[in-house]
């Protein structure tokens, strides 16, 4: 213990950010093994927040225990910024943490807490990004045992992985992992990226801005710290595919609403049973469809 | 020529120990039960060594210590004491004083095992193929291709139709089980092969057919084998040499002809007796 740690003045009320202060040292000390380690499950101790565990109380752990009141912090749910997770989350933030300015632009946030996205928007180097882990394990669905999964990852042993992908390509012709696809950080760990979608995982790779991910439930932190080679798992002569929203006839679908052709799309069920595709990031929705109407009106 | 293999003094002792437990226990005490302290003597002593292509029998009753021994070996179980030597090329491992990381690559790379019980060595939620791949992705072949290949060429091998290649074991026959997991155990042309009551629960022609593929690969691969067994006509076909166990003693020992015609020791005797 720091002989010259005090604890916050006003002992009868919540301290800056929800969590008191051991609990954000804790949470600093293994976001730091972490990054030294990347790729590591590093464990903590999983503060009880008041919203059930499942609901981002990883993610939302980390961002309370790094944020300041200089930070311009972002929530994004599925790459929205205004679906009911993100609002919460960040509703609950502009309450226990003041001076903390909140945004929904990725390119003026310090601190981004995302849910199962990554932005479209290429992240920078003063930039960190917390994802919300549901599983941390990737080996999980080949081993129960967690004692003997640790004993896996430290041997780098992740051979019944690759055969459950093996499996996969015998049945299917096709890996069928379509999110929390098992990547492998800096030619060690193999992590579950947290359920991001295909597309984002060459993001992980060499990213400029901090990567960082936090299980509340499961009570594990891991780390893909920048500059840092993340390979997703595959076999020498089966490349990665991501998805590439072609239509019936090869074409590559564009966002309903500002038109773009190179964001990851959501599919949307229309009340007259028709389907339309828009950009899942809305951040960046709004800036191309703001540019697009910018161009017009110079014309 | 240097074994492959050398056992000194093979020990697996369950229970707290006692200093009276290898001496009050054994053929003569006719018990493996420590009277003093209750504790189970599954093998005491036991030592052998094995030439690289060669084919070695273990022979006993059941409870005899036979399968302890073989999985003392292939790291399934840690020994109470003793020494095994494992020379491999040009190096030499001391079985029992390496960690547990260098204790799994070799079982994965250098060791392979065939269990009685099909459900010990393959992964029945997983096809044929799959059980092979993993052991060939252990070894660091991550090639899709080569993967697939090398299965079917193992599976052509043990006479496993390659076209079933793709199911799961749990839809074979017991015999053909058996042979998938031989395919599995040689799948990185392992230089020493574990084999542990193979045939039994087999039909006669099954077994024989079983057999004739665990020597016809020896022939080819010159791969060792420690044969573990019962059946004293698995033991006159397969091995050389063979040691007799009984309460976890090596009762006799030597070369597999001479024991079944002139056995020494009166259980020995009473075995070949029994069966011939």
């Amino acid at each position: 213990m720091n002989p010259n740690y005090r604890l916050p003045n006003s002992q009868d009320s919540y301290g800056f950010g929800f969590l008191d202060e051991f609990a954000k040292r804790e949470i600093r000390r293994v976001i730091l093994k972490a990054i030294s380690i990347p790729g590591y499950q590093t464990p903590y101790a999983s503060r009880e927040m008041p919203m059930g565990r499942g609901f981002g109380t990883g993610g939302l752990q980390l961002t309370l225990s790094m944020i300041g009141p200089d930070d311009t912090l972002k929530v994004i749910d599925q790459g929205s910024d205004d679906s009911v997770n993100a609002v919460n989350l960040r509703k609950f933030a502009e309450l226990t943490c003041p001076e903390v300015s909140t945004t929904e632009s990725t390119t003026e946030a310090s601190l981004i807490q995302t849910r199962h996205r990554v932005p479209e928007i290429p992240l920078r180097e003063n930039q960190v990004l917390n994802f919300q882990v549901p599983y941390p394990d990737p080996l999980v669905i080949v081993e129960p045992s967690e004692a003997k999964r640790k004993i896996m990852h430290g041997e780098g042993d992740y051979a019944r992985l690759l055969t459950k992908l093996y499996e996969d390509l015998v049945k299917f012709d096709e890996i069928t992992i379509s999110h929390r696809y098992p990547t492998r950080i800096n030619g060690h760990y193999v992590i579950d990226p947290s359920p991001i979608p295909r597309y984002d995982v060459p993001r992980l790779n060499q990213s400029k801005a901090l990567l960082l991910f936090g299980a509340g439930r499961e009570k594990k932190i891991y780390a893909v710290p920048p500059y840092t080679n993340a390979d997703p798992l595959v076999f020498d002569d089966v490349p990665f595919r991501t998805e590439n929203f072609y239509d019936a006839d090869g074409q590559r679908r564009a966002c309903a609403r500002c038109g773009c052709t190179d964001s990851f799309l959501d599919e949307l069920n229309l009340e007259d049973g028709s389907k339309a595709w828009q950009c899942s990031d809305t951040d960046y929705c709004n800036r191309q469809l703001a540019s697009t109407e910018a161009g017009e009106v110079t014309q | 020529m240097n074994p492959i293999l050398d056992v000194k003094g093979l020990t697996r002792i369950h229970g707290t120990e006692c200093p009276s437990c290898l001496d009050m226990t054994g053929p003569e005490h006719d018990t493996n039960v420590c009277p003093a302290c209750g504790s189970v003597v599954a093998a005491a002593n036991v030592s052998f060594s094995l030439q690289p292509g060669e084919i070695l029998g273990i022979m006993g009753e059941s409870g005899s210590g036979k399968s302890t021994v073989v999985k003392t070996l292939y790291f399934d179980q840690a020994p109470t004491r003793g020494r095994a030597t494992f020379r491999d090329d040009d190096q030499s491992h001391e079985l029992f004083n390496l960690n547990g990381a260098e204790q799994r690559w070799l079982r994965n790379h250098r060791f392979g095992m065939v269990y009685q019980n099909p459900n010990l060595g393959l992964n029945f939620n997983i096809s044929a193929g799959g059980n092979i791949a993993e052991r060939l992705l252990m070894n660091d072949l991550n090639h899709y291709g080569d993967i697939r290949r090398r299965a079917s060429e193992l599976l052509t091998r043990t006479d496993v139709m390659v076209s079933r290649m793709d199911e799961s074991p749990k839809q074979f026959s017991g015999g053909m089980q058996q042979r998938v997991q031989i395919a599995k155990a040689l799948a990185t042309r392992p230089p020493l092969l574990y084999l542990d009551e193979v045939t039994t629960g087999l039909d006669l022609s099954v077994q024989a057919k079983i057999l004739d593929l665990i020597l016809e690969i020896q022939h080819e691969l010159q791969t060792a084998m420690i044969v573990v067994t019962h059946d004293l006509g698995v033991i006159r076909l397969l091995a050389s040499r063979t040691l007799v166990m009984k309460y976890g003693r090596v009762i006799e020992s030597g070369l597999t002809d001479q024991i079944l015609e002139d056995p020494q020791h009166a259980y020995t005797q009473q075995l070949v007796a029994s069966t011939l």
